[in-house]
């Protein structure tokens, strides 16, 4: 059965003597693959088949770690993903994994695992002084302890607690690993490899419906790798191994073992993460560590089976106090005998499984402590036979030993005191549902009074459970209820199914009178170990009024951190109940969430790592510029070349200057292609531009250009671009880099659900074409060289704002449009974009003659700043088109998007900050962006506050630093000095305010 | 004009990213086989409201293809008609040029802008194609909910993609704006190493 | 969260934006009225229960939905194009620009 997983090939070898807890046969590890592995740096061997705890476990390893606050030693409680203590540090280096647990970590050959939370060894912890001091970390503590004096909080208090607390240590190096997301889709998906599970997935899979099995175990069959149960004759495994058979010959079910599903999500979607390389040392070449599935079924069989619940007595938290089931996990599947003298503490008939399975193996059993007063006499005699010792009616008041049990203290049922040596204590208190999963969307489960525990109440749409998760805790049960809900899953996805007659098995009794604490118990009595939360915290919690279950969980940490109190949870409210005098119910319970089991965050983010944390997006001139040294920035998710170095140059400043410097003397080309570009066609194309601009186009005539300005509906900026209009009812419209997809979306809006009559066709160009911006004095005599004869480029057939299209290159299409951000005589020349890299280079090769130079977005922006052209930082979301100074072209005559709402009070106010331009009067200051106007002289405060510098930039123009900003009536205020004031980085410059266009303010250039 | 002919040569969309030869596992046959498509013509045909009817049959005059549903992709040879919006359509040909006069051909019926630049076509194949592409695409790819015919438009990797499949190979097609393929690539690679990738020359 | 395009199929929320309520509906032309507008902008419901809102389909077919979903469950009832309500709206009178 072992070898369906598949595993690296490893030397067959004979194992010392050194499992001194294996069993002489059975169980399901491969008793020819030893495995070394190191614990605390000791070597120690086990089986392939083994998780790390059976593998410690069957060496005799009782202690484990440390808990959380008072640093007990601790131990392994159970044997699956509910384990609150056995947590441990997996791998070394880059690849260390804190808080893994033992008892999921499949062994391998080399595992490393080392105990966490515990100094300066595991044996010897000088914090477990911490449990002598117990009172004050009792319920509550960091709300009460550390108040006073504050001041020590970030010195003292907290450094203490966070050494002191804490469980394992992150890697400190990057994971060298991969990891990755995948989509599946199926009609039914169970959730959950027991014997519920996989009938379910046997009657729907051979219906032919799509079936999806997870199971968070290596091995496929839950509760009957753990039990030694019979099925139509067969063993438990056996049976397992044949549905497994017949369901992997099933072309459309696909079992995914080592597969937790973590979270339920509404409309049938689910997440899980499949464990793919968690169990080899290093992951194959090409395998990703962990795979996180999105999971989309119509239907969904909840088979998740049930945990086991702890008795709350003293010193049950000692190492070698396990769960009664996990005792037999540990025995029947793994091999690994419980000590030398095992005793049960029971509630339940099923507690006295226990017993059955040690006897079975040879061992001898020290006691039976039944906390029932009736115990069935075959019980008894059965348990007698293995040589244990009965207390029928009896409870485990108290545990001895240090490190790990030696005895415990049994009050009988006439009230005395009992001591009987043990070295291990299974305790069966009947089984919890795993009602997780099913309230992940605020179901809340019910209490059921026949098992005394909480099932699924009012289950997500499309959900079933089955077996033990829906409370029918028999194996009988759990083998009807699969097949049945299996079959109708399938039914509902309209395929025939039928549910074959449920097999035969062996007797079993769920009989079960549960014991929610234990009188008097000597020591601390723990209800969550994970959180060191003990019943005695619980009392507390409720004389202090702390008492509604959400509180309890706050105030106490009951059923927080990794485990999420799936041991701990109804301990805690059966106590709370108790001192209230309400019924279990009553109480209520918190409402679960995904995750299920910590998902590693490296999980969730898959590919998208590193720089690939988000997609880049290319200009068309990537490949020249990354073949000369262009340097970028990131602007949304476009990588733009910011700046293209020469040799010689030492600083970025330096090159800007030079390329400003160009452009304005000679002439510069910019990639400009990460604007929107919306193709915009029909009837109504005029009339739908007007709509959505805030300036008027209804003299635009056919080759022009005009600059287009957006508003939200609330009256604020959304954004400016231009529009072309290349024929009668043809225009493309551009939106800024950042923007573009925004105010896609917005047209959409308009086009769809404000004016659906319009005849408007509208579609994204803006990948086609490359963009480029020629520009300076030498820009026409350049790209004479590039366009095809028989376009004139003079002033008089093409002037400013003209737009057309021409061919380039003998014959390619092109658009050209004479547009200028920087102020200068400039064109934007686009070509398809496969010829854009053509296009960049043969402009270049055209205005050599010229001096032409390449320029980045640094240069675009000085220039746009020197120009006084709002851009990004002004168009912030938060400016109108009166601040920005562009009141004077909004339209008077036609509606238009924003129209009403600008007029607003607030939004008119004269005192409103207005865009203008800031120089230091000391020229060789220099300003900074998010500098704060004071009046000279004022102390700064918030009232004092008269705008913000949104932009600046030196000025290759001007030789000094220049700024635009909004300050309030700016614009009537010309010549005045204030104050940018920026104490964050030390800055308190005076400045004067002036025009916003420091260069060319006529605009003579462009028009040239 | 001698000049042209060596200056303005176009670059195809996946040169600077996607190498040919064998990427990821190198023993066995590669699982996907990955084709760039260049040189394709691409024209988004977006219906005039009311003028769907004779649109399609200015289209089959055309194309000789029926305007697909939503959701469904015709070909005819290599040249296919892909829905890709309400009311909005993909034509594809095989080589620039194919598609000239579309624009005319249906005037006052829809409009049409030129999309052969703009979007970046790989063409994926082989055994291991649809595992590859359930890694990313959200979408059911199953033969019962997808198949030959049938597209969407979605994303990979938060990337916008069209896909399409072109025959039960399966044989899928992936569009996706252009200045995105570096990323879409880097996805792609990573997602098909496990089954062993074999890069195509463009064609 | 799954929602129905009613175009695309079932996709994951992912693909989708949201907008809001889908029953104000913008005071169009120079008449309308800054209160009317104000209204149309800023006023909304906030209903437990069944509430018809827009949603956009920017990952997928670029269509705007109008989606009927309950507050209280997410459950998802009928998803429809924003367009064809939207011109089965622009028949009825205008001066109706109100809540719907």
């Amino acid at each position: 059965m072992l070898d369906r997983t598949p595993d690296f090939p490893s030397p067959v070898r004979e194992v010392g003597p050194s499992q001194k807890f294996r069993t002489a046969t059975g169980g399901l590890i491969d008793r020819r693959r030893a495995r070394d592995f190191t614990f605390d740096g000791r070597t120690l061997t086990g089986y392939h088949g083994d998780t790390l705890a059976s593998a410690l476990l069957v060496n005799g390893v009782r202690l484990v770690g440390r808990s959380f606050k008072y640093h007990r030693p601790r131990g392994i409680l159970s044997a699956g993903s509910e384990e609150p203590n056995a947590l441990v540090e997996l791998r070394s280096g880059s690849r260390r994994e804190p808080n893994t647990r033992a008892t999921m970590a499949e062994l391998y050959e080399g595992l490393e695992a080392t105990s966490q939370n515990r100094w300066p060894s595991l044996s010897m912890d000088a914090l477990s002084v911490n449990a002598l001091l117990s009172p004050i970390f009792a319920a509550g503590f960091y709300y009460k302890t550390f108040m006073w004096p504050a001041s020590l909080w970030e010195k003292l208090y907290e450094p203490m607690i966070r050494r002191a607390a804490g469980l394992g240590r992150a890697a400190d190096a990057p994971d060298p690993d991969t990891y990755e997301h995948a989509h599946a889709h199926c009609d039914v998906l169970v959730i959950g490899g027991g014997p519920a599970g996989l009938s379910a997935a046997l009657t729907a899979g051979r219906s032919g419906a799509r079936v999806i099995l997870v199971d968070e175990d290596f091995c496929l069959g839950g509760r009957l790798l753990a039990e030694r149960r019979e099925i139509d004759g067969v063993s438990g495994p056996e049976w397992v191994e044949q549905a497994v058979a017949e369901l992997k010959n099933l072309p459309e079910v696909r079992l995914l073992s080592r597969t937790t599903l973590f979270g339920v999500y509404d409309h049938g979607a689910y997440g899980a993460v499949e464990r793919v390389s968690d169990h080899v040392a290093v992951p194959a070449p090409h395998a990703p560590r962990q795979r996180l599935w999105r999971i989309v079924a119509k239907r969904a069989v909840l088979a998740a089976g049930a945990i086991e619940r702890p008795h709350v007595f003293g010193g049950n938290d000692r190492p070698g106090v396990m769960l009664a089931g996990a005792v037999r996990t540990y025995l029947n599947r793994y091999g690994v005998l419980p000590g030398e003298a095992p005793a049960v503490f029971t509630s339940s008939d099923d507690g006295w499984r226990t017993v059955a399975d040690i006897a079975a193996a040879g061992g001898r059993v020290a006691a039976v402590v039944d906390s029932r007063l009736d115990v069935p006499v075959p019980l008894r005699r059965m348990a007698e036979a293995a040589g244990a010792q009965v207390v029928a009616g009896g409870q485990v008041i108290g545990t001895r030993g240090h490190l790990a049990l030696s005895g415990i203290d049994v009050r009988d049922s006439y009230g005395s005191t009992l001591r009987i040596a043990c070295d291990t204590l299974a305790m069966a208190n009947g089984w919890n549902p795993v009602v997780h999963l099913d309230s992940h969307l605020s179901r809340r489960p019910v209490w059921d009074e026949a098992i005394h525990g909480f099932v699924p109440g009012q289950l997500p749409t499309g959900m079933v459970a089955a077996g033990a998760a829906s409370g029918r805790l028999t194996l009988s049960d759990a083998l009807e209820s699969g097949a049945r809900l299996g079959a109708e899953a399938a039914e509902s996805c309209d395929f025939r199914a039928t549910a074959t007659a449920t097999p035969r098995t062996d007797p079993e009794s769920t009989a079960h009178t549960p014991l929610w604490r234990v009188a008097k118990p000597k020591g601390k009595a723990f209800v969550d170990f994970q959180n060191d939360v003990a019943a005695s915290d619980v009392e507390l919690a409720h004389r202090e009024g702390f008492r509604a279950v959400e509180l309890l969980k706050r105030y106490t940490t009951l059923g927080m951190a990794t485990d999420q109190g799936k041991t701990s949870n109804l301990a805690g409210l059966s106590i709370m109940a108790e001192l209230t005098g309400q019924k279990i119910p009553a109480v209520g319970t918190t409402v679960f969430r995904p995750p299920f089991t910590p998902v590693a965050i490296g999980a969730f983010a898959g590919h998208h790592r590193g720089k690939e944390f988000r997609a880049t997006r290319h200009v068309p001139s990537h490949a020249w510029c990354l073949e000369n040294n262009a340097q970028f920035l990131e602007t949304g998710l476009w990588l733009r070349p910011a700046y293209f170095p020469r040799a010689g140059e030492t600083d970025w400043l330096q090159t800007v200057v030079r390329e400003v410097e160009t452009v304005r003397g000679k002439v510069g080309l910019c990639d400009v292609s990460t604007f929107g570009k919306i193709d915009i066609q029909g009837r109504d194309a005029l009339a739908f531009i007007e709509r959505v601009c805030a300036n008027p186009f209804g003299t635009l005539k056919v080759g022009r250009s005009r600059y287009a300005l957006l508003l939200r509906e609330d009256g604020f900026v959304l954004d400016d671009g231009t529009v072309s209009r290349l024929a009668d009812s043809h225009f493309v419209m551009t939106a800024s880099t950042a923007n573009a997809a925004r105010v896609m979306q917005h047209l959409e809006f308009c086009r769809q659900w404000l004016w659906p009559a319009l005849d408007v066709q509208m579609v994204s160009v803006s990948e086609q074409w490359a963009q480029y911006a020629v520009a300076g004095p030498r820009a026409r005599d350049v790209l004479r060289r590039i366009v095809d004869p028989g376009f004139d480029l003079s002033n008089e057939a093409f002037p400013f704002l003209g737009a057309a299209e021409i061919t380039v290159g003998g014959g390619i299409p092109a658009r050209l449009f004479r547009i200028s951000f920087s102020g200068e005589l400039a064109y934007e020349i686009a070509v398809p974009a496969g010829y854009g890299d053509a296009a960049w280079r043969a402009i270049l090769q055209a205005g050599l003659p010229y001096g032409i130079c390449p320029y980045g977005a640094e240069a675009l922006s000085v220039m746009r700043i020197e120009k006084g052209h709002a851009a990004g930082a002004e168009i912030n979301g938060q400016t109108t088109a009166r601040d920005l100074a562009l009141g004077g072209m909004l339209a008077k005559k036609k509606d238009y998007v924003g129209r009403l709402m600008k007029e607003r009070p607030a939004l008119t106010d004269p005192d409103r900050p207005i865009l203008v331009g800031f120089r230091p009067v000391d020229p060789s200051q220099r300003l900074r962006a998010g500098a704060h106007f004071l009046a000279v002289g004022a102390e700064p405060s918030l009232a004092a506050d008269e705008g913000t510098m949104t932009s600046v930039a030196y000025s290759p123009s001007l030789k000094h630093w220049i700024g635009l900003g909004l300050i309030r009536r700016g614009h009537e205020r010309h010549g005045e000095r204030v104050r940018a004031y920026d104490p964050v980085r030390g800055g308190d410059v005076e400045v004067e305010i002036g025009a916003a266009a420091f260069v060319d303010p006529a605009g003579e250039r462009m028009h040239g | 004009m001698a000049e042209h002919a060596t200056l303005w040569r176009p670059r195809g969309a996946w040169d600077l990213y996607a190498q040919a030869g064998r990427h990821g596992r190198r023993e066995g046959p590669a699982g996907v086989t990955v084709t760039p498509r260049e040189g394709l013509a691409l024209m988004s045909v977006t219906a005039v409201d009311g003028a769907e009817d004779r649109l399609a049959a200015a289209i089959r005059d055309r194309l000789s293809l029926s305007l697909p549903e939503p959701g469904a992709a015709l070909f005819s040879g290599e040249t296919g008609l892909i829905w890709s919006g309400p009311g909005q359509w993909l034509a594809l040909a095989p080589a620039r040029g194919d598609l000239d006069g579309l624009g005319a051909a249906v005037t006052a019926l829809a409009a049409v802008a030129d999309q052969s630049d703009g979007r970046a076509v790989l063409r994926l194949s082989g055994p291991d194609a649809r595992r590859v592409l359930e890694k990313g695409v959200s979408v059911d790819l199953h033969p019962r909910r997808f198949g030959p015919g049938r597209t969407a438009v979605t994303s990979v990797a938060h990337i916008g993609v069209q896909l399409w499949q072109r025959d039960d190979g399966p044989t899928y097609e992936i569009a996706v704006a252009r200045s995105f393929a570096g990323s879409l690539w880097s996805w792609l690679e990573e997602a098909a190493a496990e089954f062993g990738c074999e890069m195509r020359a463009g064609g | 969260m799954r929602i129905r395009c009613p175009y695309c199929g079932e996709r994951d929320n992912g693909e989708f934006s949201y907008l809001g309520d889908a029953a104000p509906v913008r005071p169009d032309g120079m008449e309308a009225s800054a209160e009317a507008m104000h209204d149309y902008v800023y006023l909304r419901d906030n209903r437990a229960g069944e509430i018809r809102e827009l949603w956009y389909h920017g990952a997928g077919c670029r269509a705007w939905l109008v989606v009927t979903r309950d507050t209280r469950t997410h459950a998802i009832g009928e998803v429809a194009p924003a367009r064809d309500i939207a011109k089965a709206r622009a028949v009825t009178p205008a001066g109706s620009a109100s809540h719907a």
